[in-house]
């Protein structure tokens, strides 16, 4: 709290349901990404860059792997005194029913006594499952500036696409005048990426007063910013440039992966001023064998590559046996691909074995396929 | 049985061109994503040895910042430690810079531990070993002092700067002395030593009172007849660094991945300090054999039977045959690499081709730009 006295609360209690077999088991803000990552890495980093000190996640739908995950706050430098990650389930409390998180806004509510103990100036709320680099540090400052109550970040989006997001409409100064969800006919292509700044003070009112109204959907989008704007409350749109990903679906998980294979794509994590950190692991460097074919692909620790790899991403410890092809594809940690086999525009879910010889996906298909259970090869 | 785990460096008979002018052995970088030092800290961790010293006698700055905390090495933060043990005693002449005289310097932090045992283990070899094996072999044979060894067949034009152990047919060590490359088969000294901690003590006493040039396996070989001294053998990768070339062959001969499975193995994880670099971006006229890639790389060129440390740029139209390249060095368009040794962030942009034959490698410095 020393440096900016924010502090963040990252929602991740999120199924991700239309990512089908890969949110069986953990939170979409769990999920693999980019070869050596979880979702989740990008908004605890950017906390760690930013240089926020404390950060709770809260956590609902399959949280096991989630809760151990992210309470080793050393993997991104959160723990150093008064610093932390803190992992904050739904729980009982004293005189209160307990309750599931019913919304966003509830899920900040009901964690207000945790938010107290630190009486920060300023909170951060950001969402647990999208791919982006950003200086929370430089939002705050906007925020400042303006002198705003809450401060939005927003992204330009194709007019086309901007019935699918939540549309901030703002006036000439960047103050908004109007938020529509999912608008049939939207005003501006100002999209809310899921990431408030608010004034502690006038947040924790609206939130107890919310909390109260028996009308209320307890969200963000829906319920707080449409009071706040009702009572005239300032608020500000922070608009970002740069690379911003929400991974709702397996195509569109795919073809975040595949934005990696681009030449100085926009997202760049090779940037050594805003690294994205996550778990250590202790597997080898990768290990490209005699008659291996690599082109284009994004490779990380611990795989094996004995076959062709084109256009794809390799996650830690996947492996291509001989003479096997992965094209268009994306292996996730610990998928082994045999020998013979043919990957074409899939993505092999973790630890998935695709047997030799075995044929799956195909170069002309609409849809990315996702493998989640064994596919048996040629004995 | 519990023991203090000693890791030694290594003597100033050694030295490794180049290289060491900027670090110790043991800080010396393996495979690109390790340093030599994490084959010893890792085989002690994971035998179960949570109290170990690092000496060191040179530069410990690169030292100091990859041990830090000693937290990645999975020693437990509370009842463990790794300590780094600095000593200088070579500064009016090389000869007093011996292990020795770094552990009398450090006697203290000897005494002090509860350990009945000792291992200790060089920084400047490479192998895996159950140190809780060799422990209890060394127990049960009623030794006082046991040595581990490894039986190869190249001593004529390798392991020169190593020491050989003369055993007996029931691995009795009779003598140790310098591989002075009269043989091929020998039985090559791992540096590496079990014994209790107060015959230890007892033995770096003694060789300081017989003279300050003694070195701990002299005072052994003279001991030799007194005291119970026997060879263990050891098996699987083992590489010395000891020289140029030496470091150079310990890097190429684990682009057979035979070598690879001999020396990691998924119960035994050699622990290192993470860098947070990205996974490696191949682009379409990469072409890679034979060859192990860190993190953080960006390839556009062509790479054989090399290691690529992390954070390289090799550009298009480049060529990397038989190199070890260090983290973040460059190699420039249409350059021709073959047989080097590069170090940390060089860039080779400007030369054509360096090529040097696989005997004597060549070296290109830190920071340096060819």
């Amino acid at each position: 709290m020393k440096q900016n006295n924010m502090l963040a609360m990252i929602l991740a209690g999120g199924r991700g349901s239309r990512l089908h077999d890969l949110t069986n088991k953990v939170a979409k803000p769990a999920v693999s990404y980019g070869g050596k990552y979880r979702i989740i890495d990008f908004p605890l980093s950017n906390c760690a860059n930013s240089g926020i000190d404390v950060v709770g996640v809260l956590t609902q739908y399959e949280s096991i792997l989630l809760n151990s995950y992210v309470a080793a706050g050393r993997r991104w430098g959160l723990d150093a005194k008064d610093s932390g990650v803190y992992v904050l389930p739904p729980r009982e409390k004293a005189d209160v029913d307990l309750n599931v998180y019913r919304g966003t806004a509830d899920a900040i509510s009901q964690n207000i006594d945790f938010i107290d103990t630190y009486s920060p100036e300023y909170l951060l709320v950001l969402s647990g499952d999208h791919i982006y680099k950003m200086n929370y540090a430089k939002i705050l400052d906007y925020h400042k500036a303006n002198n705003a109550d809450a401060t939005i970040a927003v992204i330009e989006v194709p007019m086309q696409e901007a019935s699918r997001f939540g549309i901030m409409n703002t006036d000439e100064t960047g103050q908004i005048v109007e938020f529509e969800e999912k608008p049939q006919q939207p005003k501006s292509n100002l999209a809310s990426m899921g990431i408030y700044i608010f004034d502690w003070k006038i947040l924790r009112k609206m939130l107890v007063a919310d909390m109260k109204d028996p009308e209320s959907s307890h969200d963000f989008g829906k319920d707080i910013i449409p009071s706040m704007l009702a009572d005239n409350r300032k608020l500000c749109a922070y608009k970002f440039q740069g690379y911003w990903k929400d991974v709702g679906t397996i195509d569109s998980l795919w073809e975040a992966n595949m934005d990696l294979l681009a030449k100085n794509n926009t997202l760049d994590l090779n940037d050594p001023s805003w690294k994205i950190y996550t778990e250590d692991t202790t597997e080898l460097p990768h290990y490209v064998g005699t008659n291996a074919e690599i082109k284009g692909a994004y490779i990380t620790q611990g795989c094996h590559i004995e076959g062709e790899v084109r256009n794809s991403v390799l996650f830690t410890g996947a492996k291509v046996g001989p003479s096997a092809k992965v094209i268009d594809s994306v292996l996730m940690p610990g998928a082994i691909v045999e020998d013979g086999a043919v990957v074409t525009r899939a993505l092999v879910a973790d630890n998935i074995r695709i047997g030799a010889n075995a044929v799956v996906g195909s170069a002309d298909s609409d849809h990315i396929e996702l493998v989640a259970k064994r596919v048996k090869g040629e004995e | 049985m519990k023991a203090l785990g000693i890791i030694n460096f290594s003597g100033h008979h050694i030295r490794v061109e180049g290289m060491q002018d900027y670090r110790p052995i043991g800080a010396f970088s393996f495979l690109g994503r390790y340093r030599a030092i994490d084959f010893p800290i890792s085989n002690m961790s994971n035998s179960g040895i949570d109290q170990i010293q690092v000496y060191v006698n040179q530069k410990p700055r690169s030292l100091a910042e990859h041990l830090g905390t000693g937290r990645h090495y999975n020693i437990n933060s509370k009842r463990g430690k790794l300590q780094l043990l600095f000593s200088e005693n070579g500064a009016e002449n090389s000869l007093y810079d011996t292990d020795i005289a770094a552990y009398i310097e450090n006697m203290e932090c000897i005494e002090h531990s509860t350990c009945p045992y000792v291992v200790i283990a060089p920084s400047y070899m490479i192998y895996a070993q159950d140190f809780h094996d060799v422990i209890k072999t060394h127990i049960e044979s009623g030794a006082d002092i046991s040595l581990l060894y490894h039986s190869v067949d190249n001593a004529k034009e390798a392991f020169l700067n190593c020491d050989v152990l003369n055993l007996n047919k029931q691995k009795g060590v009779l003598s140790i002395e310098k591989n002075r490359g009269t043989a091929k088969n020998r039985t090559i000294f791992m540096d590496t030593y079990v014994m209790k901690r107060e015959l230890f003590i007892e033995l770096v006493y003694k060789a300081k009172k017989l003279s300050s040039m003694y070195t701990l396996p002299q005072i052994i070989n003279v001991e030799c007849d007194e005291l119970d001294v026997r060879g263990i053998s050891h098996r699987g990768y083992f590489a010395t660094i000891t020289d140029l070339k030496s470091y150079f062959d310990a890097n190429l001969a684990l682009m057979d991945f035979k070598n690879v499975q001999s020396l990691f193995n998924e119960d035994w994880p050699i622990y290192t300090k993470t860098n947070d670099s990205c996974p490696t971006q191949y682009f379409d006229t990469a072409d890679v054999k034979r060859s192990i890639v860190c993190n953080g790389c960006l390839i556009e060129g062509t790479v054989e039977n090399s290691v690529i440390g992390r954070g390289c740029i090799i550009k298009k139209g480049a060529v990397v045959k038989n190199c070890v390249l260090l983290s973040e060095t460059e190699v420039g368009e249409d350059v021709y690499l073959e047989n080097q040794v590069v170090d940390k962030h060089a860039r080779i942009i400007h030369a054509k081709e360096i090529i040097a034959q696989s005997e004597k490698p060549g070296y290109i410095r830190r920071e340096d730009t060819i």
